[in-house]
């Protein structure tokens, strides 16, 4: 199948299958994640089709496509404004299972993720312990055929819609910091964990963080052997990096800003297209944005020849948070005041009354205040380039 | 895409790449810059010698039948060795001016003169009036009876003073001195009477002049290309000498970085090596990446020139726009990190700083590319 003709039939499924009010969430979306309940919708529909994790190996659910075929899947997707889906499940734990679990637990946990009854997220990061990993006290003390893990994570997304935790616990305390880590699986319904919430800048909850006390796991829930976890998590966060593509996310925006452009006028009546000072701001992030879109097609060239495009993905999970910001900032310059509303009710998808300002201003602040995560989570931009500085300059 | 090299292209990196790093030292090129010549005539031989003078002309011409790929695989290895020898003025201007426009028979001559390594060219199209437009054009040319008689000036000339030939533009009737419209190109021996040129170093180390035509006298056949039509006949060619430019500047600034990590990594101050502070480290990672941005889009606008993609000319502005901004960011902070002695003339560190300005004014600035940019 030559991939237009691939393309004709992604489009003609989204059409059919990608009703207004999921897409409508797809369109609202202000930070990686959509509305949760369309999006799980969505998700449903997607298994259904078989359609749910084009990534993955088809002996394990896949769909066998071409790299090039999941690239167009996943560009018709967000141009059709799909939402997103969480990546800690599908994108992160699903590859790790493949690669460190058991022939049970890939058998058990895999199908799970697929139909979306598990719901996954990532327990890494600590109160002590962020760019600093490796620092992580939450620990797991074997007893029986058990563990009792004790202590706390933090910056957990999506803890609040999740039934599952992939977590980083220390099980040793001799030799190097990250000799002494294990990789476990907890069932969050267990006693004596709870989650509490972190409402975000832009006042919704995306964070949480969550609390152990001696929660009981069973021993067969580590993921690769004990005091082993920091190499299972280490490929993760590889995957983490190299899997997303800031493509598709900077032409939608870039798409948004033309919108807006072409609408809103500027102090002296003009269209801000018609800006010169705005146009060149513009016309600079835009060209670097291009530049990033052939280095994104260089690491996947470079992934289809076989090899590993290694340092170039930490290039792109930087460049691609920073120049996603300066489209952020170029919104919020427009839409002026009208940034101003908060209005959480009307960004919500089922939304049916009367809204403030221009439709095409009613994300952008919420937008703008949010992704200034980006630039913070999956390894900061600083510890990004404390890693190019190391690995490619040899410094 | 994306771009995967044919062997003779992976060939051409390789064999040029290690030419150069044999024979083209920084001591002997500076040795060569005080010269009056301000090049070598023994290394312009051998690049003829090489094939690389030819490498870009069509096969039945004697050339090896290149495009923009080839281009730009040259031209990175001479931005990486800093090398002088005007390859961009005598070959892909000249060059490929004369191979898309000249008669049949001064089409052979001069191709064969260029490629065999023996002729030296010039592109005279800019005019003090306005260097930012290469369509502002006062110079005139007249039609007689049997030819053209051409009355003006031209400035800033590159490789004007060892250039046995020059390619003038001049307006032929009554189109206005900015008209896209109406400019011709003509071929133009140093010997014809009436020529004058006023000769100079450039900051960069290479020679330039200004270019006085007075009453020179043509046959019919020194015009290149149909008559009023020189601007449509040369964009292409301007992209491709933004290709060869930027690829120039890509292997400069690579020269540049590898030059900051090593000198960063021996340099000790307060009992340390001045790259274990992280100020240092991120600021080199920051010139790293401007690089490789630069590299993902040069590599694809040559890629989409070849092969004749509808955005091309929309990445060629991109790419220079981006040449502009990252070749600043890595010459500035390569001095930077260096301290005193990347200001010093001994050291090779501000002649690629010097190079990489030369480039950013070179066929518009930044600023203009990156407003063609988004008119396209």
């Amino acid at each position: 199948m030559t991939d237009n003709v691939f393309r004709e039939e992604v489009r003609a499924f989204l059409e059919e299958s990608l009703t207004p009010d999921i897409s409508r969430a797809g369109e609202l979306m202000t930070s990686v994640f959509a509305d949760f309940d369309a999006t799980m919708k969505w998700h449903r529909i997607l298994h259904a089709k078989g359609w749910i994790a084009p990534d993955w190996p088809e002996e394990y659910g896949g769909t066998g496509w071409t790299l090039n075929q999941r690239y167009i899947f996943q560009e018709e997707c967000k141009l059709a404004n799909a939402p997103a889906f969480p990546a800690m499940g599908l994108q992160m734990l699903g590859p790790m299972l493949m690669h460190h679990g058991t022939a049970e637990q890939k058998d058990y946990y895999l199908p799970r993720i697929l139909s979306g009854e598990d719901m996954w997220c990532q327990g890494y990061s600590e109160p002590g312990a962020g760019s600093d990993l490796a620092s992580l006290i939450t620990s797991a003390v074997r007893d029986g055929d058990d563990y009792l893990i004790n202590g706390s994570k933090i910056w957990t997304s999506y803890a609040q819609h999740s039934n599952m935790i992939f977590c980083l616990v220390r099980t040793s305390k001799e030799g190097r910091p990250q000799a002494g880590i294990s990789f476990i699986l907890v069932d969050m319904a267990t006693e004596g964990l709870k989650v509490e919430p972190i409402v975000g800048l832009d006042g919704t909850v995306e964070q949480c963080q969550v609390f152990f006390d001696n929660v009981r796991v069973p021993a067969v829930n580590l993921l690769g052997a004990e005091n082993q976890g920091w190499d299972v998590a280490k490929s993760l966060l590889e995957f983490e990096r190299g899997g997303h593509n800031f493509t598709i996310d900077h032409k939608k925006q870039m798409a948004k800003i033309s919108k807006q452009a072409a609408s809103q006028q500027d102090a002296d009546n003009r269209l801000w297209q018609d800006n010169p000072v705005f146009s060149s701001k513009l016309a600079d992030v835009a060209v670097d944005a291009l530049a990033l879109e052939f280095t994104e097609l260089r690491v996947k060239g470079a992934f289809e020849a076989g090899g590993n495009a290694g340092a170039l993905s930490s290039l792109t999970k930087v460049m691609g948070t920073e120049i996603g910001q300066r489209f952020n900032e170029l919104s919020v310059e427009i839409m002026g005041e009208h940034a101003l509303v908060k209005q959480l009710d009307a960004i919500q998808p089922g939304y049916e009354g009367d809204s403030i300002g221009p439709d095409c201003g009613l994300t952008t602040m919420a937008e703008y205040i949010n992704n200034r995560a980006s630039t913070i989570y999956g390894g900061s931009a600083e510890i990004q380039r404390d890693i190019i500085a190391k690995r490619v300059l040899r410094l | 895409m994306f771009i995967e090299y044919s062997e003779e292209q992976t060939m051409l990196h390789d064999s040029a790449d290690k030419y150069l790093r044999e024979n083209y030292s920084f001591e002997n090129r500076q040795a060569t810059v005080k010269q009056s010549r301000g090049f070598s005539a023994e290394q312009w031989q051998m690049f003829a010698d090489l094939g690389w003078l030819g490498m870009t002309f069509e096969e039945e011409a004697g050339g090896f039948g290149g495009g923009a790929l080839e281009t730009m695989i040259l031209c990175e290895q001479f931005g990486k060795y800093l090398v002088l020898e005007p390859y961009l003025e005598s070959v892909v201007l000249v060059g490929g001016l004369i191979s898309v426009g000249a008669q049949p028979a001064i089409k052979e001559h001069y191709l064969s003169g260029l490629m065999a390594g023996e002729l030296q060219g010039a592109l005279a199209y800019l005019e003090e009036g306005n260097v930012a437009n290469p369509h502002y054009v006062e110079t005139k040319a007249e039609v007689t009876g049997d030819g053209y008689v051409l009355n003006g000036s031209k400035a800033v000339v590159l490789n004007g003073p060892e250039a046995d030939m020059f390619l003038v533009s001049a307006r032929v009737g009554d189109s206005s001195i900015d008209a896209k419209e109406g400019i011709s190109l003509f071929v133009v021996d140093k010997s014809r009477q009436g020529l004058h040129c006023n000769n100079y170093k450039t900051y960069d180390g290479r020679s330039a002049c200004e270019l006085q035509l007075d009453n020179v006298a043509l046959n019919a056949d020194a015009l290149v290309g149909e008559i009023g039509n020189a601007s449509a006949m040369a964009a292409p060619i301007f992209s491709r000498a933004i290709v060869a430019v930027c690829a120039e500047a890509v292997g400069a600034m690579d020269a540049l970085l590898e030059a900051t990590v090593d000198y960063t990594k021996q340099r000790k101050q307060f009992g340390q090596s001045i790259s274990s502070f992280q100020v240092l480290r991120h600021r080199m990672v920051d010139m790293y990446m401007e690089i490789e941005l630069t590299r993902s889009l040069l590599m694809a606008t040559a890629w989409k020139l070849d092969n004749g993609s509808e955005d091309a000319e929309q990445c060629v502005a991109a790419l220079k726009a981006k040449v502009g901004k990252a070749g600043r960011y890595v010459s500035h902070n390569a001095i930077q990190l260096h301290g005193g002695i990347g200001t010093t003339d001994e050291f090779s560190v501000g002649h690629y700083f010097k190079r990489l300005a030369a480039i950013g004014v070179m066929f518009g600035s930044r600023d203009s590319h990156l407003s063609r940019y988004m008119q396209a």
